[in-house]
């Protein structure tokens, strides 16, 4: 089936079976390998992208529905130079390690800003906790996302004794 | 360059690519032509293999060829002992779930993975042995049938006179602890494409934490020599010891050598989860003397490892274990026996801490029992054991300069409220619970890790540094070449601020060369906390040798336009290491440590048996802070495994099957399960012998955890989780026992 | 990687059109909505159909409202618009905080409270909600229209009666919690999100003049389907509010319980000395929260 929507801002024809899913269209036929799959099952959140501003899980969703939507992969943040704030709060505060997880953080807080431009505390919990990270422990994504909202910090790093 | 590189807050050099999603993973290379293969998996935990009937398969759509054993030149490999075949072949034995039968190449994915469901298999169904304790026993079915027992290893300890030390004891308490089997996690699931390349090469692109070493392993299955074998590293989703042994490496070399075009080959993570490697489960019995002064005295230990189906690294897994078994206590009588044993789970190997994690969560409730038992302050009780520079430990070594544990238990304990009043050490107040079902507790925890690797194995690494110099003789460029694989901990950030350090350029000039190994020279592998502290030496040596020669031609005006060296680090050379003496397991045993002590808040539901992190205090000796922030990930990063192990993570086996079969099914804490606050104080003791007297630091974090977190349940509620994870239902049960 | 089964995903345009289309590709079809279960379910070989009906867009489905004195809530409405909908955080704010349960944020934007019921897992959190809030579940085939009580649809663990060959779940409607009622959704799980639940207690509870006047209480996954713990609901009835009546009414629910023994989950032992935990718990909460709630029904 012949598959028309906007991604990342351009229109965009492909043709897909009817059973692929719309991270392996994105991977496979588009080539943008930013959306990442780690569980394949809807669990981990790497694969997160944004359909109609929201955030869905792209390795569970059919590609079929994205038919005349508008989608926006990591790749869509900062199509040239310039990055988008949450990119730039991800570099400054350390946020990825081994940055497998990163993408799909990255979607997850976009989406949640774009809900709530001023979540508190709990609300951010509560917006990441759809996403799996192995390796940072979260807190230094949590405070990039803080600095995003731009309130203080809440990790209390004592630094050297 | 006027101020130093160390210290500081230094971009990470490929995070800019991980957020832009642009960095590419194994999974991210495609080349042209390129087909994929999927692997036919063993169907039972322990069987024979009568026939394998590949010819329903091969008629499949898109199927280019079926692999089997009659392909693999020598089929037999292992990190440590070669107990393992590439593809099982007809009349062997199948040992696990994830031993392998074949591996179908096709057009596509979907289709080699149809095919795969096609390849039928005879086999005759033996009996499993799934518990290492009864797999030790004579008479019990061996998952090798050409070795007389299912004992891989076994480690001996005796020092002093134990039961001299108990009869001089004033309190003695012993138990059995259980640690779970856990699974890495990883976020990014096994993938790679291998093909051969332009010079004719066998090729892999994968994620592995120890390339070179794979090449001498993937030479032997093909019978090719060295310099025919190339292995590509790039961007590594995590590793965490699960990707130090081959996982599918091999298979894609395989692929690539007998169907001689680019295979690539992705695993799910159902095929993840059943068919690699795992954290050794560790079978504990502790009985701990000490004096009512509040010394242990006394210690004898068992300690029995379920090594799985394959060797892997659990001989060197179980070497290590068994000397942190005792702690970091200074203790003159000793009798430990650890054993590492087969049976037909899933093979086991390197996680995070190599067997210095599972000991903790027996060792530091033992501590905190013997401090209970004489009604002694937690912390007040270790410090008097602590071990301290100079002390000797069970194995008869004695503990280097920049032994700093203690420092971190003070630091630790200082910042999470204890008191010291007339040499007392007094806990903080913790607070009132948020309901009255709710009880609070505090719990403190020690732990150390060697850095580098041990028992008479030279750790080596060996850098190459190129500077390219501007007109006027000025360094503008810096390129390391290094093989050390940047899993995601930032070893590349540290090594490139360490260059900078010894040239004195501004880290940004500094660049680290692709891990390939056709182009990069081996600095061992991404484990053990070792790459700051030997491919830190490795780094330095080669810059300050580069130094040299720069400051040489500008003397001479030479008008050399590129300077090279390199630098071949060996740790014998600093602190030499020794195997254990095969009776008393006396020896030296490691070159280098680092320390750590945490400190968990809890909450404990004691309707329920649900535990709230409130807060953890987190303190360990680096040595010399390379990079704060980086620093602070990797011990916040430690304190998530730390938290899954305590708390939620349970690999579950039944009679070989795997009953946790998916990540929805296993259960890796969320933003939401982790302590709602962290507070991290770094400690710099440096070591010497470590650049600019850095240490490792990678999975110290991850070693006292869960133990601070039982601690702290035990001391909210009054029972000792013995078996972690600390589950509510188990949690519970312990609570309904105390009743 | 996708179901390899499906040969044709469509988008009909009317409820008619769908139904037509289930019944033109008799029994190899299927309704999809946000499809976060069908999808694994059919890659996992548990869904056999070749032909997916995907109604997210019909015209008209999306209803979130009140209406001639019932709640209403169309077949596209996912967990995370009910979670977030102030109608429902006031009117039945145990629904919202159980669809706030669900998942992560990314399949709260998709999943849908229609396919939950639907799908007819016993630990679904929206459908332990439905059960307490004696939800009707309006199906349409090509006869017609029915309401029939949440119940009733659901004949063991992931089968619903509603014939997905055939039918169409249309709308879910329920009365808005009565002046003076009190709530809570109680929740057991491994871990704090991302989770299903190992135990989900819903109640609602009107209290009169220091009395029960009526109680509801829903509990999942302890059987095959959600369940009412009806012995312990007429236990209440009338009784006072204290300790003594909400303890027995808590072992009854414990009584009515036959969890089974989950590896994962939990065994059957606990998860049934839980639902006494809970009950209890919930039925207190319930009677100090009454109606209007003062929090915004989400989070605890």
């Amino acid at each position: 089936m012949r598959l028309r929507f906007t991604l990342n801002g351009k229109p965009t024809e492909v043709e897909v079976e009817p059973y692929e899913l719309l991270a392996e269209v994105l991977r496979e036929r588009l080539g943008l390998i930013g959306t990442k799959i780690g569980c394949g099952e809807g669990e981990c959140g790497a694969c997160t992208v944004l359909v109609d501003g929201t955030s869905i899980l792209s390795c569970i969703y059919p590609a079929a529905k994205v038919q005349g939507r508008t989608v926006t992969t990591i790749e869509g943040l900062s199509p040239g130079e310039e990055l988008h704030p949450v990119q730039e709060a991800f570099i400054e505060h350390f946020a990825a390690q081994c940055g497998y997880c990163t993408p799909g953080l990255v979607m997850s807080t976009v989406a949640l800003l774009q809900e709530n431009p001023h979540p508190g505390y709990g609300e951010i919990l509560e917006g990441l906790s759809g996403n799996l990270c192995r390796c940072t422990g979260y807190y230094q994504i949590v405070e990039a996302v803080k600095a995003v909202i731009g309130q203080g910090l809440g990790l209390r790093g004592q630094g050297k004794s | 360059m006027d101020t130093s590189a160390l210290g500081q807050p230094i971009t990470r050099i490929d995070i800019q690519t991980k957020v832009r999603g642009t960095r590419k993973f194994p999974q991210d290379f495609n080349l042209p032509g390129q087909l994929y293969g999927a692997v036919v998996w063993s169907a039972y935990p322990h069987a024979r293999v009568r026939r394998i009937d590949t010819h329903t398969a091969e008629a499949m759509p898109g199927v280019v060829r079926i692999l089997t054993y009659r392909d693999v030149p020598r089929n037999e490999y292992g990190i440590n002992i070669r107990d393992q075949t590439l593809l099982v072949p007809e009349g062997g034995k199948v040992r696990w779930l994830g031993d392998r039968i074949a591996i179908v190449v096709a057009e596509s994915e979907r289709q080699a993975r149809a095919a795969a469901e096609k390849v039928q298999v005879e086999y005759e169904v033996l009996p499993v042995v799934t518990d290492p304790r009864e797999a030790m026993r004579e008479g019990s079915p061996l998952v090798h049938e050409d070795r007389e027992t299912n004992i891989l290893r076994h480690v001996r300890v005796r020092k002093g006179d134990v039961e001299a030390g108990f009869a001089h004891s004033d309190v003695v308490v012993e138990d059995v602890y259980i640690t779970p089997m856990v699974e890495h996690a990883y976020l990014q699931p096994e993938a790679g494409i291998g093909y051969i390349d332009e010079e004719g090469r066998v090729t892999v692109i994968a994620a592995a934490q120890w390339p070179h070493d794979d090449l001498h392993q993937i030479a032997h299955l093909l019978q090719l020599p060295l310099e025919q074998v190339r292995e590509i590293v790039p961007a590594i989703g995590g590793a965490f010891g699960g990707r130090e042994d081959m996982y599918i490496q091999h298979l894609l070399a395989l692929c690539a050598f007998v169907v001689r075009r680019p295979v690539k080959i992705v695993f799910t993570r159902e095929e993840s989860f059943r068919n690699t490697g795992k954290r050794h489960p560790f079978y504990f019995r502790y009985k701990w003397g000490a004096t009512r002064e509040g010394k242990i005295v006394a210690v004898e230990i068992e300690g029995i490892s379920d090594a799985g189906a394959y060797a892997s690294t659990s001989i060197p897994v179980l070497n290590n274990a068994v000397s942190f078994m005792a702690g970091p206590y200074a203790i003159p009588n000793a009798k430990i026996d650890g054993y590492a044993v087969y049976t037909n789970n899933a093979v086991t190997m390197a996680m995070r801490g190599f067997g210095a994690t599972q000991p903790p969560v027996a060792y530091e409730q033992q501590a905190d029992r013997l401090a209970e038992a004489l009604g002694m302050d937690p912390v007040e009780f270790r410090l008097k054991n602590l071990l301290e520079p100079g002390t000797e430990t069970v194995l008869g070594n004695r503990m280097p300069p920049g032994t700093g544990i203690k420092e971190t238990l003070l630091q630790a304990a200082r910042a999470a409220g204890w008191r010291e009043e007339a040499g007392r050490w007094i806990r903080p107040d913790l607070g009132t619970p948020s309901a009255p079902y709710k009880r609070r507790g505090i719990g403190v925890a020690c732990a150390y890790k060697n850095v580098g690797y041990s028992f008479g194995f030279d750790d080596r690494s060996t850098a190459e540094v190129e500077l390219s110099l501007d007109e006027s003789g000025r360094i503008g460029r810096v390129t390391v070449a290094i093989g050390a694989a940047e899993v995601g901990q930032g070893v590349h950030t540290a090594l490139q601020q360490i260059a900078a350090e010894a040239l004195k350029v501004d880290p940004a000039r500094v660049r680290i060369a692709l891990v390939d190994t056709s182009r990069v020279p081996d600095a061992g592998s991404s484990s053990a906390s070792r790459h700051v502290y030997t491919s830190g030496n490795a780094v330095l040596g080669a810059c300050r040798l580069a130094y040299e020669r720069w400051q040489k031609a500008l003397r001479e005006e030479t008008g050399e336009r590129t300077v090279r060296a390199a630098y071949t680090f060996h740790g014998r050379d600093l602190r030499p290491t020794t195997p254990y003496d095969p009776l008393t397991g006396q020896c030296e045993p490691h070159i280098s440590y680092s320390f750590g002590t945490q400190i968990a808040l809890v909450e404990v539901d004691i309707e329920t048996g649900e535990v709230d992190l409130l807060k953890m205090w987190t303190s360990t000796d680096v040595g010399r802070v390379i990079n704060p922030p980086m620093v602070l990930g990797q011990v916040a990063g430690g304190v998530h495994m730390g938290v899954g192990y305590a708390l939620t993570e349970h690999f579950i086996q039944e009679g070989g099957y795997v009953r946790t079969r998916r990540l929805s099914e296993y259960a890796v804490p969320t933003v939401l399960d982790m302590p709602r606050e962290l507070v991290n104080v770094d400690v710099e003791v440096p070591d010497p012998t470590g650049p600019f007297g850095a240490k490792g630091l990678g999975e110290t974090p991850t070693l006292p955890t869960a133990p601070a977190i039982l601690n702290a349940i035990a001391h909210a509620v009054g029972i000792r989780i013995t078996e972690p994870p600390a589950t509510p239902e188990r949690v519970w049960r312990a609570l309904q026992g105390k009743k | 990687m996708g179901p390899v089964d499906w040969t044709a995903y469509l988008f009909p345009e009317s409820v008619e059109e769908a139904l037509e289309m289930l019944s033109a590709h008799a029994g190899r079809a299927r309704l999809i909505a946000g499809g976060t279960d069908l999808v694994l379910q059919a890659q996992r070989g548990q869904c056999p159909a070749e032909v997916m009906v995907d109604i997210t867009r019909i015209p008209g489905l999306d209803f979130l409202e009140e209406r001639d004195g019932w709640i209403w809530i169309g077949p596209q409405v996912t967990h995370g618009q009910i979670a977030a909908s102030p109608l429902i955080q006031k009117k039945a704010g145990l629904l919202a905080r159980a669809c706030g349960c669900v998942g992560g944020p990314q399949i709260r934007h998709v999943g849908t409270l229609v396919g939950n019921v639907v799908n007819a897992m016993p630990a679904a959190d929206g459908a332990v909600a439905l059960f307490a809030l004696d939800a009707e579940v309006e199906v349409a085939d090509r006869a017609g229209r029915t309401f029939f009580p949440i119940a009733e649809l659901y004949a063991g663990v992931g089968r619903s009666k509603v014939d997905p060959a055939a039918q169409m779940v249309t709308a879910i409607r329920f009365r808005a919690l009565p002046q003076g009622s009190g709530w809570a959704y109680k929740r057991l799980a491994q871990r704090k999100a991302l989770i299903l639940p190992m135990l989900a207690v819903a109640v609602v509870v009107e209290v009169e003049e220091g009395r029960f006047r009526r109680a509801r209480i829903a509990l999942g996954p302890v059987a095959p389907t959600p369940l009412r713990a009806r012995a312990a609901e007429e236990s209440l009835q009338g009784a006072p509010v204290e300790e003594k009546a909400i303890a027995e009414a808590a072992r009854l629910a414990q009584e009515a319980s036959t969890p089974r023994d989950s590896v994962i989950r939990g065994s059957a032992e606990y998860r049934r000395a839980m639902v006494g935990v809970l009950v209890r718990r919930a039925l207190w909460e319930a009677v100090f929260s009454p109606f209007p709630p003062t929090s915004s029904g989400q989070g605890e």
